[in-house]
């Protein structure tokens, strides 16, 4: 309706939609290779096809979001299938990229995930010197070599896990240190200050 | 943030820009196709086209004109930036960054579609980049650079602030130098002392005794001429620093409400209470030690000399070593503590965090595994705190020693020489005690650099607080003016970004007394309108006149005491509410501030109250409903029985028989008083003279009620929207009909079956 938006009035306003939107948001749908067909783009995205939608109609979306819900502990499970607007939507779940899809399938979604998730991780550490209240930080990382700085308190460095960091820098940016005893002792003296 | 980098020579050769064609925008993008990370991609904008330049190649380039959609998409720590054109409908991607470049890709895709519409305005981001593009500094919370940028000096600008202080100055360097001398002089008596008389063998009892009283008369002076120095020091930081956060204060008052806004709150007031503390600490604790340790250091390298420049060069060869053996054990230490401070702090929040959830843990029985928990943190931390107590222990006589490496070599060398007759034994004390001097301060003096960077850093958040310039100021030919209180829109644009508007060729003439009601959903510009009338903003483009005068042209306190303003959330400050209505209007009589209570159908209440108009209201004190705090700053802005009243959703805490009070109070003070109001509830505007309808950035629709509902358009629908609500509220038909504004049957008849129809 027109005046849907004005104030006051998109409160409380349509009961029904309401109840639809409850609906909505506690449906879980699993996409796997069955009813699922993902293509590539020509701009570089993925988009979907489900054959069989909701009401039985078929359902296509020109680019999707390809989200991680654990993408910490578990990156390659759980794989949440979303539209791309503002407030964006969830199409299904994907449970298993490793049984649920193809080969190919899998492959394409990963792609869209490295492009999401922007992590490098820290191969080598070159130095890392610090200097009133900020620590510079230069490293190889599998990305290539890259200098950050980060700010000197508890919540630049944070772990993940006994043996795995995660370092955010002064902009957001993050770096991952997967196990940080394999580091030589020289490194871990540097990064002694944060563990 | 810089929008516009300078392109490196490299690129700048990739591409050759056409007749009349320069760069507008210019950023760079750190990510490759391949997901690599990268040092030599440009994003450029021109006024015709747009570049995505690698090393010297152009990897993409597109005529700004083909451009439908440009966007910049935030992904997880990184950001791309999406394009569709004429030719090819399809998201594309451009270019690729990490969370350096993403807001600026943000503007610069803005400025982007900007140029393509021929809109000719540059967009500036008013964010600070977090650390400095050119060197890779962390940048505390200012514009530029201190380091990169080649403005005047934040050190110049502190010595200029410092020739204010110059009488003290002076003081403060006479007596460091009186400390200096008087230092110097007691070795030289102590030789005199042990060679004349001790030693020759003339002295006596008296000369001891005499000798005593010199010294401690001596020492006195010395003790005296520190605490001089010392409170002098003190006095002229705390002045200082009084000095500073004063000018601070009034300057952020005229600095106009942007500059406010754009900063979190916190903000600004570290630099009015922190950064200030840290000049006058710098001032107390660094500033005089600092010129003393210079002067007596220097003062006593040339008494040395001039005693045995051999044995001189000796002691002073081992300065160097011991600056910079020390300053590797500060840095040591330094890093010892952090880490312990870093646990420290790990544990106080995991403590916090566990007694602030007690709820929560006692609930779910976790008690066993959040004290395994806390255990562990304290585990770590008594460790490291063990550690470091040992090592400092342990480290602090091998400093001490170290620290004292110049004096072992002055005692050797010069008893050496006292033994082949070349000194007296006097002398030997007095150099050995002038080598003392020299190390002395030398532990003290690596704190220096830190210090001075804190003050460099303190100054620089300071100054780039006072070198903003406000942007509403007064005009050279302001003038005052009783106004009248009409009110005219001349194709006035306005936004709080100047690329993009909020209120767009708004015109619209406002009769004095009118009372106009603005209306439309959130976000159209309403309160913005206002807040251009209260001329907390400039506009744009465009002229707002007041009794027909530009309002730029008004002086600003004058023009600001005619107006009367109540907004939704009304700020109330600590004190008594006799303090908080006579805010405006300080020397308001007893009766005026009653009348205007009463108005305000604030007098009952406030009379309630154990303290009536005494009662102390702010933090600690009466706490206040929020429609009793509408009604207090009803009051407040009626006190000064202004020419412009400006209320918005000024009745909406109250209920609605309040309202219709205060209504009916406002209906007699308003009248010959302008008034522009905004409410949620269309009921309270049934009064206005006049509606305004703002949607879409224009005046959509101007009317009394019955034209607007007949009119059916933009309000019409808003009306019954209300009544829809109301009547799935569960209320009552017909008293959903009363309370809506109800003038004509016929409408209402409408209305009720629009309810009818959904």
């Amino acid at each position: 309706m027109g005046f849907k938006n004005f104030e006051g009035a998109d409160e409380e306003f349509n009961l029904e939609q309401m109840e639809a939107e409850t609906e909505a948001m506690l449906r879980l749908r699993y996409l796997t290779g069955d009813n699922a067909t993902f293509t590539r783009t020509a701009g570089g995205f993925v988009s979907l096809d489900i054959a069989k939608g909701e009401n039985g109609e078929p359902e296509h979306y020109d680019r999707v979001r390809v989200v991680r819900s654990f993408p910490f502990t578990a990156p390659g499970t759980y794989i949440s299938i979303r539209t791309t607007e503002e407030k964006s939507k969830e199409i299904g779940i994907i449970k298993d990229l490793a049984k649920d899809v193809s080969k190919e399938t899998r492959k394409m979604l990963e792609e869209q995930m490295n492009l999401r998730y922007f992590t490098p991780v820290i191969t080598k550490i070159n130095d890392i010197k610090e200097e009133y209240g900020h620590a510079y930080f230069d490293v190889e990382t599998t990305e290539g070599p890259c200098k950050f700085v980060i700010y000197m308190n508890s919540s630049s460095v944070v772990s993940l896990s006994d043996v795995r960091l995660m370092i955010t820098d002064l902009d957001g940016n993050r770096f991952e240190i997967p196990d940080y005893t394999t580091l030589s002792a020289g490194e871990l003296k540097k990064l002694d200050l944060f563990l | 943030m810089n929008l516009k980098f300078d392109l490196p020579a490299a690129q700048q050769s990739a591409f050759t820009p056409a007749d009349g064609e320069e760069i507008r925008y210019c950023s760079p993008y750190d990510i490759g196709t391949d997901g690599r990370l990268k040092h030599d991609g440009y994003i450029v904008v021109t006024n015709q086209r747009l570049l995505i330049i690698s090393g010297a190649e152009v990897e993409t380039e597109l005529a700004l004109k083909d451009i439908t959609f440009l966007k910049c998409d935030p992904l997880v720590n990184n950001g791309i930036l999406i394009v569709r054109t004429e030719q090819d409908p399809e998201e594309r991607i451009l270019a690729r960054f990490t969370m350096k470049h993403v807001s600026r890709v943000a503007f610069i895709a803005k400025g982007a579609l900007l140029l393509r519409d021929g809109v000719p305005k540059q967009v500036i981001s008013r964010e600070y980049d977090k650390t400095c593009p050119v060197c890779g500094r962390a940048l505390r919370g200012t514009k530029e650079c201190p380091k990169c940028s080649h403005k005047p000096s934040v050190l110049w600008k502190f010595f200029k602030l410092c020739g204010a202080y110059k009488g003290w100055l002076a003081i403060i360097a006479l007596l460091m130098l009186g400390v200096a001398v008087v230092q110097l002089v007691i070795p030289k008596i102590q030789q005199v002392f042990i060679d004349d008389y001790l030693k020759a063998g003339r002295g006596g009892m008296k000369e001891i005794l005499i000798y005593a009283g010199i010294l401690i008369g001596i020492t006195i002076i010395t003790i005296l001429l520190h605490v001089l120095r010392y409170w002098m020091c003190i006095s002229m930081g705390t002045k200082m620093s009084m000095d500073l956060r004063q000018m601070l204060y009034k300057k952020v008052q005229i600095l106009s409400l942007s500059f406010i806004q754009d900063r979190r709150p916190g903000e600004l007031m570290n630099r009015i209470v922190d950064d200030t503390r840290q000049v006058r600490r710098f001032m107390e604790e660094a500033f005089a030690g600092m010129f003393s340790c210079i002067i007596s250091m220097i003062s006593v390298v040339v008494v040395m000399l001039t005693m045995d420049w051999k044995l001189t060069l000796m002691s002073v060869v081992f300065v160097p070593i011991a600056l910079g053996l020390s300053i590797s054990f500060r840095k040591n230490i330094h890093r010892r503590f952090h880490m312990q401070w870093h646990r420290f702090d790990k544990t106080n929040s995991g403590l916090q965090d566990i007694l602030a959830g007690m709820r929560v843990v006692k609930s779910f029985g976790t008690e066993k595994q959040e004290t395994e928990h806390f255990r562990k943190l304290t585990d770590d931390f008594a460790k490291v705190q063990e550690r470091n107590e040992v090592f400092w222990a342990s480290l602090f006589p091998i400093i001490s020693f170290v620290m004292g490496m110049g004096v072992y070599v002055v005692t050797y060398f010069g008893g050496v020489g006292v033994l082949e007759d070349r000194f007296t034994v006097g002398q030997l004390q007095q150099f050995i005690n002038y080598t003392w001097m020299l190390y002395g301060p030398l532990g003290w003096m690596t704190f220096l650099p830190r210090m001075i960077t804190q003050l460099m850093t303190s100054l620089e958040r300071i100054y780039d607080v006072m070198d903003e310039e406000p942007l509403i100021k007064d005009n050279a030919e302001a003038v005052d003016l009783d106004i009248k209180g009409e009110v005219e829109f001349k194709d006035v644009t306005f936004g709080y970004r100047s690329y993009e508007p909020v209120l767009e060729k708004i015109n619209l003439k406002v009769k004095p007394g009118e009372m106009i009601g603005l209306v439309g959903a959130s976000g159209t510009g309403k309160s913005t309108l206002i807040n251009l009338i209260m001329r907390l903003y400039e506009v744009d483009d465009g002229h707002l006149l007041i009794d027909g005068v530009d309002i730029n042209n008004l002086r600003i306190e004058k023009y600001h005491s005619q107006i009367g303003v109540v907004l939704q959330e009304n700020f109330l400050f600590a004190g008594t509410i006799y303090n908080n209505l006579r805010f405006a209007k300080p020397d308001a009589t007893e009766e005026e501030i009653i009348m205007a209570a009463k108005m305000a159908n604030a007098h009952d209440f406030i009379v309630k109250t154990p303290d009536g108009y005494n009662t102390y209201v702010g933090e600690h004190g009466y706490s206040l409903s929020g429609g009793e705090r509408q009604r207090l700053a009803i009051a407040r802005a009626i006190l000064n029985k202004p020419r412009l009243l400006i209320l918005d959703e000024a009745t909406s805490a109250l209920d609605t028989e309040s309202e219709y009070l205060i209504q009916k109070a406002l209906e007699r003070l308003t009248a010959g008083c302008t008034t522009f109001a905004i409410a949620h509830r269309l009921s309270t505007l049934k009064d206005a003279d006049r509606l305004v309808v703002i949607d879409g950035h224009h005046i959509a629709e101007v009317g009394t009620h019955n034209e607007l509902m007949e009119k059916k358009g933009i309000y019409y629908g808003l009306v019954t929207a209300q009544l829809q609500m109301q009547a799935l509220k569960g209320e009552d038909a017909a008293a959903a009909m009363e309370n809506a504004i109800v003038a004509d049957a016929a409408v209402a008849t409408d209305a009720a079956s629009a309810v009818a129809g959904a």
